[in-house]
């Protein structure tokens, strides 16, 4: 008897999301069919890679990474020069500087930092915060008032902040809200359903849904990420169905592996290869268990994880 | 092939007679088809039907043995399901084109260490045959040399096979090399040294029909080989085969699955340690990669360890004394539980502090601090034989000790316990760590 | 597993307001109940047109485009004897949201229904009777068995019947209610759908206590593996119960505010 091919379509789909405006915006989301399974049905949109800029990261970056920004000011100069990495899909400023425990840099001054983002650059941006929830909140709402129009994703609103932020950033701006809970699948579904109550059109709604670096409890995000793609199309659990995107580099390059010196680790040799490595790894697991999108802040991994996609769709 | 319930139910002696414990035969043919009951359970069954009924009803995968090492047996397609039970396992390959194929065994061996209780190590080689039989027998026999590492001959010449399991029989290689055009010949050399025997065909439909005709020859000791023509067949292979198997109950392709990552992303070190982390994840049994160097193992044999990890069972570390970022006698001790994932995030995090610290991890079995706090598996008296066991006062004249937050209603009952000491409650969080050991400091 | 399925039984010829409503072709009170059942958390709708000898045909046909343009292909489950009016029914039926149900056959007289579901790959409502009450529960199966032999030997999906153990009026059989659990739990442990006209059970109680009962009894039958029942979605208490068991059966994940959804 021959072999039985089954294709595994649902009937659901998860809903698309567009980012950014004009011709580079993207679309996320829309598949009907579990994570990078194309030869199931065809994946309309294919996940995608976003390049993170956090305004503290070259100080402690590695020589490589240093070297490809080598010359850059500004945020914006940054921007320009990531946006020329082939790959990348869309810009996710991180102000970790905002963090009123360290440098504390104003709401004001990293708006002003996206606003030059938004006009050096034509990618879609994605703001992630301090992880303050009241900074957070009035950066939110500050840049998704200057950035008005563009349709950024404010990554994103809380269990203790999704009033605000969705208020702000969802119904007053007209942006896309991210709805983040860290690896807890009744608050990613839950927070979703406030969001929605609260008014925020479904088509506005990405999830993060938490992450760890590979190694790190990472079993968690698996389970969160496959069982939250399970109710999504297998159940037809309509609060479920957001994309997801997940910042991977924000978790990857703090680990150990990524950034014990090869002085203190002689046998392991490389940091920056390790580095690369531990956010390939990472990322493509969390790609294989539901994300529409990552997050990624070294070129090698950018590349390396694109091209990986583009093979499989 | 999966037998229906209504199937089985034709060949039963429909008397209905409750001695299989079922009210009726219908029901109990219902449940011998999901698998809930053997079909041995009724006495009245003929034995050509048990014979014909007991492969129907065998496990969905089977589990495939080479030499150490155990592949297959899942009964699940995602691991909160239940778990899985056999973690792939990593390969290196090496050819007899090789020149530098002495310097490739000798640098594989190289990762070897151990996370959380387990060994860390590239457990198989591949001995990937290029044309020159000599050269390739000798390979194999310095492949079968490495010391606690399973061989497989990937070679699609019977008689280069031949020597080549002559020469390494008692390793009891994986002969990887039935293709539609030898599989009698491999087959017959598979049965006769007593091997496994790998599959490989270039379509879903092609292997189904090649792995059906080796199982009438009447072997089932089978490993199949994902494509090498493109990432996304290989990826299909892997994802289909599995899903045949273990969803839609069709043993044909019941059987682990090969994925040469080195073939498909040949000089591509880092799309390689990508493809090792989708097949981890993603069904493969055997991955095979150019080479293992650290920066690829640590992220790789960490998220093995996790997918592998059985969802009813925590990681524990072992307990005792974790001296951080040079760390000595004079540094100050925080105590936490031994969850594994508590230790990676607390000590992850006092790295990042980058102030000398002893992390004493104690022995809470396995809860995270509030769990085993709640269990009374973390408790003044708990730590206090800790530190008696462990002799910790007499390993650290440091007198500091840092208490989880968490638990902060202990403070009083540790500082009775531990007179000497001066007890501290630390942050909630562990991302506040750093913050706090630096402010300490 | 999937999540229950409540199939709303408040379009029902026996109602004065519908039966009128139907006679005349008078589509508000119609829409009126429908939309009070979907808001309440229906997933199907029973469309009761009662023997209706003489139009069966064109009123089902009306009453299934009627619904099903107005509430996006709701499903339906056609419910009447009229076997015509039911083939009638799925002839304009629009399957985007589920296969119609044809309620109902049984081991008797109309077991000829589940030839119909058959033929028009339809789900059926397979009631384990055959002439009255089956006595106990090796009758039940005898019928079930019945049933689903010649279901399959016409091509359905097992799955495709649902099973009815008929839920019997505790006043007057109360010793018989742990019968009808068991044997859902005989179906469900052959990998069977099973469903059923719940608030038979609580027949002749006073107005205040059904909900009370029904909630009591839907909780055990599911406990036992039943996958719908034939209910009032508009009974709050009735409906908060069956979301709460989805939930402890992980048909649905939990979230906080799961009763709102």
């Amino acid at each position: 008897m021959p072999f039985k091919n089954k294709p595994q379509t649902f009937s659901a789909a998860i809903k698309p999301v567009e980012l950014g405006t004009g011709d580079k915006a993207i679309t996320i989301g829309g598949e009907n069919v579990l994570p990078l399974y194309s030869f199931d049905a065809p994946i309309e949109n294919a996940p995608k890679v976003g390049v993170e800029i956090s305004d503290t990261m070259l100080e402690t970056a590695p020589a490589r990474l240093k070297e490809f920004y080598a010359g850059c000011e500004t945020m914006a100069d940054m921007a320009k020069k990531a946006a020329e990495l082939p790959g990348v899909s869309f810009i996710c400023l991180h102000f970790e500087s905002a963090d009123p425990n360290g440098a504390d840099t104003s709401a004001d001054d990293c708006v002003a930092a996206a606003k030059a983002v938004s006009e050096a650059v034509d990618l879609p941006l994605v703001i992630m915060g301090c992880k303050n929830n009241e900074k957070d909140s009035e950066l939110f709402n500050k840049v998704s008032d200057a950035l008005q129009g563009k349709n950024i994703l404010v990554l994103a609103a809380k269990e203790e902040t999704y009033k605000a932020v969705g208020a702000s950033a969802g119904l007053a701006f007209n942006q896309k809200v991210g709805a983040e809970s860290s690896v807890d699948i009744n608050l990613a579904k839950q927070l979703n359903v406030l969001m929605t109550q609260l008014g925020v059109k479904q088509d506005s709604i990405v999830m993060n849904v938490g992450n760890a670096a590979a190694g790190y409890g990472f079993e968690y995000v698996v389970s969160t990420m496959e069982r939250v793609r399970l109710a999504a199309l297998g159940q037809n659990d309509t609060t479920l169905q957001m994309p997801i995107m997940t910042p991977v580099a924000a978790e990857t390059w703090g680990v150990k592996e990524a950034i014990a010196s090869e002085a203190d680790m002689p046998e392991w040799g490389d940091v920056e290869e390790r580095g690369v490595d531990m956010e390939v790894v990472t990322a493509t697991a969390v790609l294989a268990a539901g994300s529409d999108a990552v997050i990624l802040r070294h070129p090698e991994s950018i590349a390396t994880v694109s091209k990986l996609i583009s093979e499989l769709m | 092939m999966a037998l229906k319930g209504l199937d089985i139910f034709k060949l039963s002696p429909k008397t209905n007679c409750k001695e299989c414990g079922v009210p009726t035969c219908m029901a109990f043919c219902m449940k011998v088809a999901q698998g809930a009951l053997p079909i041995e359970k009724c006495p009245h069954m003929g034995a050509d039907v048990i014979a014909k009924l007991s492969e129907a009803t065998a496990p969905p995968m089977k589990t495939i043995q080479v030499g150490d090492f155990k592949m297959g047996g899942e009964t699940v397609l995602a691991r909160h399901e239940k778990t899985f039970v056999s973690k792939n396992l990593y390969a290196v390959s090496v050819s007899d084109a090789d020149a530098d194929a002495d310097a490739k065994l000798a640098e594989m061996t190289k990762v070897d260490y151990e996370r959380i209780g387990e060994r860390m190590f590239v457990e198989m080689v591949f001995v990937t045959y290029a044309g020159n039989k000599d050269a390739y027998v000798e390979l194999a026999k310095k492949a079968a040399a490495v010391p606690g590492r399973a061989v497989i001959l990937d070679v699609n010449c019977p008689e280069t096979a031949e020597a080549a399991l002559e020469a390494i029989k008692d390793a009891k290689p994986v002969l990887n090399g039935a293709t539609e055009e030898n599989a009698e010949a491999m087959n017959a050399l598979a049965v006769k040294y007593g091997v496994v025997l790998g599959v490989k065909a270039d379509s879903l439909d092609a292997l189904y029909d090649l792995t059906a005709k080796i199982e009438g020859l009447g072997n089932k000791n089978l490993v199949l080989n994902a494509s090498t023509a493109s990432i996304k067949a290989a990826f299909q292979f892997a994802v289909e085969i599995r899903r045949a198997a273990v969803k839609n109950t069709d043993r044909t392709f019941g059987y682990p699955v090969i994925v040469n990552a080195a073939a498909l992303a040949a000089g591509d070190k880092t799309m390689q340690a990508a493809l090792a982390s989708l097949f981890t994840l993603k069904y493969g049994s055997i991955i095979v990669m150019e080479g293992m160097n650290y920066a690829q193992a640590l992220p790789l044999y960490g998220l093995r360890q996790n997918i592998y990890t059985d969802p009813q069972k925590p990681m524990k570390v072992e307990p005792g004394i974790y001296p951080l970022n040079g760390a000595d006698e004079n540094s100050v001790c925080a105590v936490t539980v031994d969850f594994a994932l508590t230790y990676f995030v607390v000590s992850g995090e006092i790295e990042r502090s980058g102030v000398p610290c002893n992390l004493l991890i104690s022995d809470a079995g396995g809860y995270s601090v509030l769990t085993a706090w709640a269990a009374g598996k973390l408790s003044a008296s708990s730590i206090a034989k800790f530190f008696n066991e462990m002799d910790i006062a007499g390993k650290i004249k440091n007198r500091t000790l840092i208490l989880p937050g968490k638990v902060a209603v202990l403070k009083g009952e540790v500082q009775d316990k531990l007179p000497d000491w001066n007890i501290v409650v630390g942050p909630t969080e562990a991302v506040q760590l750093v913050q706090f050991l630096k402010d300490y400091k | 597993m999937a999540k229950f399925i409540t199939i709303g039984e408040r379009i029902h010829c026996i109602s004065p307001s519908i039966r009128e409503a139907m006679a005349t072709r008078n589509p508000e009170p119609i829409l009126k109940r429908a939309k009070e059942q979907l808001d309440a958390g229906a997933t199907y709708l029973d469309v009761n047109i009662g023997p209706a000898e003489n139009d069966g045909e064109e009123l089902m046909k009306w009453a299934v485009t009627l619904l099903q343009s107005e509430f996006d292909n709701v499903p339906l489950c056609l419910d009447t004897a009229n076997k015509k009016a039911i083939e009638a029914g799925i002839s304009v039926y629009n399957r985007s949201k589920g296969k119609p149900i044809v309620n109902s056959a049984d081991a008797g007289d109309r077991i000829e229904n589940i030839d119909l579901a058959a033929a028009n790959d339809a789900i059926v409502i397979a009631l384990c009777s055959a002439h009255g009450i089956a006595a106990d529960n090796d009758e039940r199966m005898m019928h079930c068995q019945n049933m689903l032999e010649r279901g399959m030997s016409l091509g359905m999906e097992e799955t495709d019947l649902w099973f009815d153990p008929l839920f019997l009026v505790v006043k007057g059989m109360q010793d018989k209610q742990m019968e009808v659990l068991e044997a859902i739990k005989m179906f469900s442990e052959m990998g069977l759908n099973t469903t059923g006209g719940l608030s038979n059970n609580s027949n002749g109680m006073p107005k205040n206590i059904r909900p009370i009962m029904d909630s009591a009894m839907i909780a055990m039958a599911m406990m036992q593996g039943m996958t719908s029942a034939i209910v009032n979605p508009c009974d709050q208490r009735l409906m908060e119960t069956i979301k709460s068991c989805d939930v402890l059966k992980n048909n649905v994940l939990y979230a906080d505010s799961y009763l709102d959804l």
